[in-house]
């Protein structure tokens, strides 16, 4: 559709004198408020979120908590509150003495505050990492929520329009349907199979499951995504404990290393996207990280995606390598996405079923890695071993950022 | 000149385009002569959606504004019934597509007047519609080409 500037294909792996070193940075636990239309406020969201971090993480005392990194998405017009590091790190009782920051990458908000405490550590700055995500975003006037959402594109040239997340992946179903001969069904499966996932799953939005024609018959939101389509306006918190991998072993027998990460941006306005139906940066996202890893997708076990929309999953499946461009919706009808198919997707429920609180979304993700590789999931959606890919995309499907995690090794 | 803009300025959603607020003033003045435009880059060539006062590109800082086509095809559309922002809430209904220009390779993404998605179709011929706002501010939409 327009300008792409020439990218260079490099993966941290391939700069420098060995690139960066893998298993450096571990994750030793984490956890999460439930997810929901909450009757509780930001700061109360928070602090359920420190608790369940703490609570999972017996042996850290929080005194030793020396950085946060914050990921909160519209918290400035959510919730009024700007600069809400220090109103979290408040929340849940840390002084951080190192790095003290707040990450803003809309949907991947979350992932980002990760990355952020990634390079600190790596870097020597920051020891012990309490990285939440936070978000609230259920308020009495649900007509300002989507101002701020429809905000998160360009408001000037694309959110004048009425642009913001549903009418911009309508357009994009509405072509991946002309292009590719996807069909309603199909797509419709990515709910079904999610919303069944996230009913064992407690601290998720949504513990009920639909049948196809309920997807299709649901409310029409922006042609022709209808409201199960489409994942929650969710409030949400959660957070993690990152560490080195020297230290991890202090906290957890279990520490979840970072393997990989890959994140790529290309263009902002919606008609400077290279393409509507195949996300580039996606792709340079998932060979970076899977590169950096030195794995493929066939190695991983399970994946966490962001299905931000039935129609975000179907191209992830096509654009993260699981299957031929213009095949998702033949992938998930074959069962391979389903647990106990080929490579199971959102095994949590994704955003589609547990909800979509824009900054916890990808610490949520992060959790149930967590819990997979240490058996704590129910039986129902356990898989268990150990290589996992989480991938969030942010705003019109610009950026892209995926991380590798593995059990070590 | 000063518009009046009815709602709080962080709320609403359409650019300041007056000379005092931004130096793509012209685009706007143009867009009330009728003229749909956009710059172009005296040092490189590139024609920039959005109007830009810097290139991309090379950095250059010198435009021409060139008229851009006011037809085109379209690419992708959707009609949005729900999740619409304030200040755009009484028009919902309301359809948005993005156009491919003829003759030229760039897409212009805007509103469509007169259309329910059932309507459109992939490459059906559109034309551009200016809007004058009650607050003085001027905007572009599409409809189909009759």
């Amino acid at each position: 559709m327009a300008y792409i500037i020439e990218i260079k294909y490099a993966s941290p792996n391939d700069r420098g004198k060995g690139g960066i070193e893998v298993n450096k940075v571990a994750i030793v636990g984490g956890g999460l408020a439930k997810f929901g239309v909450r009757k509780a406020t930001y700061k109360e969201l928070a602090q359920e979120a420190g608790k369940a971090v703490f609570d999972d993480i017996p042996n850290l005392d929080r005194k030793d908590v020396d950085s946060l990194f914050l990921g909160t998405a519209g918290s400035d017009r959510f919730a009024f509150q700007c600069y809400p590091a220090p109103v979290v790190a408040e929340q849940v009782g840390v002084q951080p003495s190192n790095i003290i920051m707040r990450t803003e990458l809309a949907c991947a908000s979350g992932q980002a505050a990760m990355r952020a405490a990634y390079g600190s550590i790596v870097a020597g700055i920051t020891d012990i990492a309490l990285v939440m995500g936070v978000e609230k975003m259920n308020t009495p006037s649900m007509a300002e929520a989507q101002t701020t959402m429809a905000a998160v594109m360009d408001r000037e040239w694309d959110g004048v329009n009425g642009m913001s997340a549903p009418p911009f992946f309508a357009m994009i179903m509405q072509r991946h349907m002309y292009e590719y001969g996807t069909t309603r069904e199909q797509i419709a499966m990515v709910s079904v199979k999610n919303h069944d996932n996230s009913s064992t799953n407690p601290l998720g939005h949504f513990q009920k499951t639909f049948t196809l024609d309920q997807v299709m018959d649901s409310v029409m939101i922006a042609s022709p995504i209808r409201l199960l389509d489409c994942s929650g306006i969710t409030d949400g918190a959660g957070g993690i404990v990152m560490t080195s991998a020297e230290r991890a072993k202090e906290f957890t027998d279990t520490p979840v290393y970072i393997e990989g990460m890959g994140q790529c941006n290309m263009g902002s306005l919606v008609t400077n996207l290279p393409n509507l139906t195949t996300w580039e940066p996606l792709k340079v996202a998932f060979r970076n990280a899977l590169k950096m890893a030195g794995k493929e997708i066939k190695d991983l076990s399970f994946a966490e995606v962001h299905d931000c929309f039935t129609i975000s999953e179907i191209i992830i499946y096509e654009d993260g390598g699981m299957c031929e461009k213009g095949e998702g919706g033949k992938y998930i009808e074959d069962g391979s996405p389903y647990i106990g198919g080929k490579l199971p997707i959102n095994t949590h429920g994704g955003l589609l079923g547990t909800g979509h609180p824009l900054g916890a979304t990808s610490i949520a993700q992060v959790v149930e890695v967590i819990e997979q590789f240490r058996g704590e999931v129910p039986k129902e959606r356990y898989v268990g071993g150990d290589c996992a890919l989480t991938h969030n995309l942010s705003g019109n499907a610009n950026v892209h950022s995926v991380l590798v995690l593995g059990r070590g090794g | 000149m000063m518009v009046k803009i009815d709602m709080p300025y962080i709320l609403d959603f359409y650019p300041l385009q007056t000379e005092e607020f931004t130096q793509i003033h012209s685009f706007f003045e143009n867009l009330k002569e009728g003229k749909f435009t956009t710059t172009k880059c005296k040092k490189c060539g590139e024609i920039l959606w959005q109007p830009r006062i810097v290139c991309p590109h090379c950095s250059g800082n010198e435009m021409d504004w060139i008229d851009l086509p006011q037809e085109g095809k379209l690419f992708a559309f959707t009609e949005v019934f729900y999740g619409v922002p304030l200040g755009l809430e009484q028009d919902a209904p309301f359809s948005i597509g993005i156009v491919e220009l003829d003759g030229l390779p760039m897409s212009v993404l805007a509103r469509i007047d007169d259309a329910h998605f059932e309507d459109l179709e992939v490459g059906q011929e559109m034309k551009l519609k200016i809007i004058n706002l009650e607050d003085g501010r001027v905007w572009f939409r599409w409809e189909p080409k009759k």
